[in-house]
């Protein structure tokens, strides 16, 4: 583990890891996905007391008052075990929005509930078809050109949206009875907050892709040894690891610039996503390569991972997009070393 | 060991070396070491760093600098690059001669080479690679074979950078023939100026001559020139090149200079329109921010000086990202890519190209890139080595 995280972030990141392990088995998460039945609301009530759902909630509304910056591991963890449920939206985008932007009477009425594990909170993107489990979520915020809107699910129209990814539970909500939260401003707030906050979380799902396929490699042989003895396998998984394991500093990176509003914020965020977009190709790729025909089965439960990982790989900052923005920045830029080497603090 | 640089106080560090460097940095680039010679304005560079105690500000305040940690020395690093400063004549010296002997030489030792060292007086090079040991370096044969008290060196040494300019060479030699290969090796200094040492160039793609071959012929070396004991040298070796490991000599901040000048081919080839080109300098900028990134964790994780297993994927993310930026810059460059016609071309076009050519032995040198991703493999992922025959 890292040197750059405090006592109190690792041992978050200690208690999500175990409850994810012991609550999102493959055999699990595979019964949920052929399920068309309401989940079961345990390990949403597990997180709830474990104070996972709490952490962004500041401490005045029942929370950890603990800021983004906190929630780098968590978020991996979160793409380490393809967890369904919406921690991310919960903790990253729509606590900290609905805390900056709403007015005491909102705060009031969710942020203690959602602490608690009492109210469900979703997000939905621009981009995004829906948001994840909007079939289930009690309450979303909506982006739109206009602003944020905050939407009760009870007073709301949402549409299934089927998904590659069913464990997902899309639920596309309609402006209609939204309440207006935010202006434009905010999207481009949250913008950062997605950004790096699906980073993190896609760089869990790849790094969970390599230590499957590391495993595999360790157990299948074939011509006599370990298929992971051969150079060529070696190659793919070390290519895989190091794409990981580089990007993961850059989304660790990028939520603590955006919990001190830090004026690199908005680039730390797009190098982020756009460091976990590729590392996550890279391991999607090789994974199932290293894999072979096995890990082409629905029983085997790569595909859990591969999808999670293709389909958050396309949200909250596509390939394209950022590189376009970022090369954007780049030509607009005075001095580079100035403005993007490093700096001396004035006290 | 307590670092005595930043005393714990990294921006006061950052802002002495940014001070110091901003007064006494030369204007214009210096002589070029290839024409066969130190120039005295390398040398007086080194003697100024030596005078302000820069010279080698990791080595230990006992052997004249100032026990600086890992975070210490990536600032200064980032630092110097960000002023420009000009390329060090002493790397090899500075960066695995001098403290493998502190790890492993005599006091005598220590005393007759580090100063020189430290100073600039003495330039080193290093004598590893022979045409039948690259990756495999084990498979070295240059002999030394013990004669009273000197070893009579008969061989050959490849790749040796900086060779013409230098007045000494750390060398592995094969002491045993009989012994497995990894533990009939020593690590010997040689004077260059020995009877029976030849050095010649080797002319390289693009027209310089930065690395050389260095022929033993009857070289007469003093026992005494041995650094750790006869036939321990492979773990010499690994030390010393252990020292060089994670902490790199490149920084960030190298790298976005080579991005500014990038950005300044595609103003000059009126590109910025271009959707494709943008897109790539974008991408190209990830990576170079991705690094300050790693390296900023592989300094947090650094303990005592020892690395942790992130620092594997150093050299291979640098020398492949350096590889696409330069490729973008001569797609850039279009018809002028090839040019080296001043007054038909742009300004920097030949560096570019002589920079390109070298970006592509950067996947080859201090270990090709597929021996880094067998380590990583083996060691980071802890897969099966080969069965070797």
């Amino acid at each position: 583990m890292s040197n750059m995280f405090s006592e109190e972030q690792l041992s978050l990141r200690a208690a999500a890891k175990d409850l994810f392990a012991a609550e999102c088995s493959f055999e699990t998460l595979l019964a949920e996905l052929e399920s068309d039945a309401q989940p079961d609301p345990k390990r949403w009530n597990l997180m709830s007391e474990m104070g996972l759902l709490a952490v962004t909630v500041p401490e005045e509304f029942g929370g950890l008052g603990l800021s983004v910056s906190d929630l780098g591991l968590i978020l991996e963890e979160v793409g380490y075990a393809a967890l369904p449920e919406p921690l991310m939206e919960t903790a990253a985008l729509f606590v900290p929005a609905l805390t900056r932007y709403g007015s005491n009477e909102q705060r009031e009425r969710w942020l203690p509930a959602i602490a608690s594990g009492e109210a469900m909170p979703t997000y939905q993107p621009m981009a995004a078809a829906g948001a994840a489990y909007g079939t289930i979520a009690d309450v979303a915020l909506i982006e739109d050109p206009k602003g944020l809107f905050l939407v009760e699910a009870s007073q709301a129209d949402i549409m299934s949206v089927q998904s590659m990814d069913q464990a997902r539970r899309l639920g596309r909500f309609d402006r209609g009875t939204a309440t207006t939260l935010a202006g434009p401003q905010a999207v481009a707030e949250l913008k950062t907050h997605g950004r790096s906050a699906a980073a993190a979380v896609l760089n869990g799902v790849s790094r969970r892709l390599v230590d499957e396929s590391v495993d595999y490699a360790k157990e299948r042989q074939q011509f006599g040894r370990p298929i992971g003895s051969f150079q060529a396998v070696k190659h793919l998984l070390a290519e895989a690891v190091a794409g990981v394991e580089t990007a993961r500093p850059a989304a660790w990176a990028a939520l603590a610039d955006t919990a001190s509003g830090a004026e690199a914020r908005h680039y730390a965020a797009a190098v982020a996503k756009s460091s976990a977009n590729s590392a996550a190709t890279t391991a999607s790729y090789h994974a199932l390569q290293v894999h072979g025909g096995i890990g082409f089965t629905w029983e085997h439960h790569l595909h859990i991972w591969l999808k999670r990982g293709k389909a958050l790989e396309e949200l909250y900052g596509a390939a394209n997009e950022l590189d376009r923005e970022l090369g954007s920045l780049v030509l607009e830029a005075g001095d580079l070393v100035e403005e993007f080497g490093p700096k001396i603090t004035t006290a | 060991m307590t670092n005595t640089a930043a005393n714990g106080d990294m921006n006061a560090w950052r802002r002495e070396i940014r001070t110091w460097l901003e007064a006494n940095v030369p204007d214009g680039p210096l002589s070029d070491p290839e024409k066969g010679h130190i120039g005295d304005d390398h040398r007086d560079w080194e003697q100024k760093l030596y005078n302000a105690g820069y010279a080698a500000i990791h080595w230990p305040s006992e052997y004249g600098g100032q026990n600086a940690d890992v975070a210490s020395r990536i600032i200064f690093q980032e630092e110097y690059e960000r002023a420009g400063a000009p390329p060090r004549a002493t790397l090899q010296g500075l960066m695995l001669a001098g403290p493998t002997l502190m790890r492993y030489g005599t006091a005598d030792q220590c005393d007759r080479w580090l100063g020189p060292i430290l100073r600039g007086e003495e330039i080193w090079c290093q004598g590893f690679s022979e045409p039948e040991a690259g990756s495999d370096l084990a498979n070295l044969k240059t002999s030394a074979v013990l004669d009273g008290d000197e070893y009579i060196l008969n061989g050959q040494k490849i790749w040796t950078s900086g060779a013409l300019v230098s007045d000494w060479a750390f060398v592995l030699v094969r002491t045993d023939k009989q012994a497995p290969k990894h533990h009939g090796i020593t690590w010997i200094m040689v004077d260059l100026s020995t009877p029976g040492v030849e050095i010649r160039p080797i002319r390289q793609i693009n027209g310089a001559s930065g690395f050389c071959e260095v022929f033993f012929t009857d070289t007469r070396v003093p026992a005494d020139n041995v650094v750790g004991e006869v036939n321990n040298g492979w773990q010499v070796a690994m030390t010393a090149l252990g020292f060089e490991r994670g902490v790199g000599r490149r920084t960030y901040v190298k790298f976005l200079h080579e991005l500014a000048q990038l950005r300044r081919f595609i103003v000059d080839r009126d590109l910025q329109e271009d959707d494709a080109i943008q897109a790539e300098l974008g991408r190209l900028f990830r990576k170079v921010m991705v690094y300050k990134y790693h390296v900023d964790r592989t300094v947090a994780d650094s303990d005592n000086g020892k690395v942790g297993p992130e620092a594997s994927f150093n050299k291979l993310y640098w020398s492949e990202m350096q590889q696409e930026l330069y490729e973008l810059g001569m797609r850039v460059l279009g018809g002028f890519a090839e040019v080296q016609d001043d007054h038909l071309s742009f300004p920097q076009v030949r560096e570019w190209q002589d920079t390109y050519w070298y970006s592509r032995a950067t996947t080859i040198f201090a270990g090709t890139n597929q021996i880094q991703k067998n380590i990583i493999a083996e060691r980071v992922l802890g897969l099966p080595k080969e069965p070797r025959k």
